[in-house]
């Protein structure tokens, strides 16, 4: 009897070990890479996830939205096919979940490495505006893709200039979009801009910082005196100018005088800026208009032309 | 007749909170509030957000499961040790006998509703998260929902076994869930008799997506008294008519 039994507890085991080896050798041999690494189903559509998820729109959007965590963190480098995948799982997390809120700034965050990804990051920003109108943010990013990628100025004025006036937006906003206006809508439209902004304004600090704008337009006003000066100082004289002092210096001198090189501030002087080689007053160091590096205004005028491609 | 309905209904909740079952779904959901904690913890913004969305579903997905597995077996059980022939043989109509256990089980649901409720804002008290009134609104419109499932549940155990009536339950829960997707799909159609087909289960079947306020809650959406008292009329309405229906068959059902 004790035999029999024993002979059984002997056969359980090598059962079991023979499952428990079966089992962990055919479980090894299984493809177990995440659907993230195979790209395989990844990212379901939009109406199909909204079907599945039976109402718990908000707790599966979660999941969507910690699987783009999960997915950009694990990534030593984002490349542009990551980060377009990273935009699929936000549009499915914001479709789900529309009034989500910093999904919206996370895909614009890593929408950036082609023209797809910042026509995809735009259209997504555009539905954070539609359901968050009083969040200045998502305007600040949609503006600032459509300058630093897209090479849209207006367009990124226009959409920052809303963002001006809402809570918490900050003060430096107005001021960007008055240098945004300079290209295309010039400096008198600037002007009258933000002198309406101080008008409208009751905030005294918000006030202040729009004047130094238009103290910075008025000195961009007499640069850009100072640039035709130069253009006639080089026809009459067959080079360039030296020194700014050479427009008003020297029997051929094409100004009686320089004009001030801020509207009030004392013992200041216009100087040849070594970098661009652009007549700029020492006070601010640099001309009115949006800081770009040269190489990122040839690559965003190559996106411009493959964007409107992709949103066509 | 109050009194009566009133005794079976007593009875029916000490009935069920002796199951087993209903406190391994009690436990499952309390046991998915408190890991909210942690799969809010996963995303480095907007925790309580998420805490909120998991603990919100988890209260529905219990509710509905408890509502659900317990009524179906409310009328079986009951045939099955052959106390309702003890039951009938007393002064009670059938008619009462049902709608006694159907208010037994909503009172069973709700009380597991509070508990679990209880839990959901000790946990986001806990983590900082905010409690509104559109929480209680979309609380309440999750207990009128587990409200017409119980009916619903009440109506299938009439009738059939307890396995046909999960099933059926089940069914019409996933597909109330979905009339209103089904009602957009059929729009875009360009077959008209799918079209009228689908706003008509829309119109039949339970709208099950008007209770459901999870969303505007955890956002803090600003909600009109209207979406929370249309829902409350329609949902009463619609367990009402399920119900009428239930007594209905439950009246001619033979139980030799």
């Amino acid at each position: 009897m004790r035999e029999r039994s024993e002979g059984r507890g002997r056969l359980r085991a090598a059962i079991l070990c023979a499952a428990l080896v079966l089992t962990g050798v055919a479980h090894s041999a299984m493809d177990t890479s995440s659907p993230a690494d195979t790209g395989k189903g990844f990212v379901p559509p939009a109406a199909q996830a909204r079907l599945s998820s039976l109402g718990f729109h908000a707790a599966v959007a979660d999941y969507y939205w910690l699987m783009a965590v999960e997915f950009i963190g694990s990534r030593f480098i984002v490349e542009n096919e990551d980060a377009l995948r990273a935009g699929e799982l936000i549009d499915l997390v914001t479709t789900l979940d529309p009034w989500v809120g910093h999904p919206y700034r996370f895909a614009a965050m890593w929408l950036t490495e082609s023209a797809e990804a910042v026509v995809a990051s735009n259209r997504l920003l555009r539905r954070a505006i539609a359901y968050h109108p009083n969040d200045w943010r998502n305007r600040h990013y949609l503006g600032f893709n459509y300058f630093y990628y897209l090479g849209e100025n207006l367009k990124a004025a226009r959409v920052i200039e809303a963002a001006i006036q809402l809570p918490g937006a900050p003060r430096y906003l107005a001021g960007l979009v008055g240098k945004l206006r300079t290209d295309e809508d010039g400096l008198e439209t600037t002007a009258a801009f933000l002198h309406q902004l101080v008008e409208v304004t009751e905030d005294e600090y918000a006030k202040a910082s729009y004047l130094q704008a238009v103290d910075e337009v008025d000195t961009e006003r007499r640069a850009r005196l100072l640039d035709k000066a130069r253009d006639v100082y080089r026809k009459q004289h067959g080079r360039d100018i030296t020194s700014v002092r050479d427009l008003v210096e020297g029997p051929r001198s094409v100004l009686r005088e320089l004009p001030p090189p801020h509207p009030f501030q004392d013992g200041l002087e216009w100087i040849i800026d070594p970098e661009t080689g652009q007549i700029v007053s020492s006070f601010y160091g640099a001309r009115y208009a949006p800081y770009l590096k040269e190489h990122r205004r040839e690559k965003r005028e190559r996106w411009r032309v493959e964007a409107r491609a992709w949103e066509s | 007749m109050i009194d009566r309905i009133w005794t079976i209904a007593t009875n029916t909740v000490r009935e069920a909170i002796r199951s087993k079952l209903l406190y391994v779904l009690l436990g499952f959901a309390i046991l998915v509030i408190l890991s909210g904690i942690v799969v809010g913890s996963l995303s480095y913004v907007e925790s309580a957000r998420i805490l909120q969305d998991v603990g919100l579903a988890a209260i529905r997905i219990s509710g509905v499961a408890i509502a659900i597995f317990v009524g179906v077996s409310l009328i079986h059980a009951e045939v099955d040790r052959r106390t309702i022939y003890t039951i009938l043989a007393k002064p009670i109509s059938r008619g009462e006998f049902l709608l006694g256990k159907f208010l037994g089980l909503v009172m069973t649901t709700w009380l597991q509703m509070t508990v679990m409720v209880v839990f959901f804002v000790a946990v986001s008290l806990l983590t900082g998260a905010p409690v509104t009134l559109t929480h209680g609104a979309a609380i309440l419109l999750i207990c009128v929902e587990l409200t017409l499932m119980v009916a619903i549940a009440t109506f299938f155990s009439a009738f059939t076994t307890p396995m046909l009536a999960t099933f059926f339950s089940i069914g019409v829960w996933v597909v109330g869930c979905l009339t209103r997707n089904l009602r957009d799909l059929g729009a875009v159609s360009d077959v008209d008799s799918v079209r009228l087909t689908t706003v008509w289960l829309h119109r039949i079947l339970p709208d099950l997506a008007s209770f459901n306020l999870s969303i505007e809650a955890v956002h803090g959406l600003p909600i009109s008294a209207a979406d929370v008292w249309l829902p409350l009329v329609y949902g009463v309405g619609y367990a009402a008519i399920v119900l009428v229906g239930a007594m209905a068959i439950f009246e001619r059902r033979d139980f030799r």
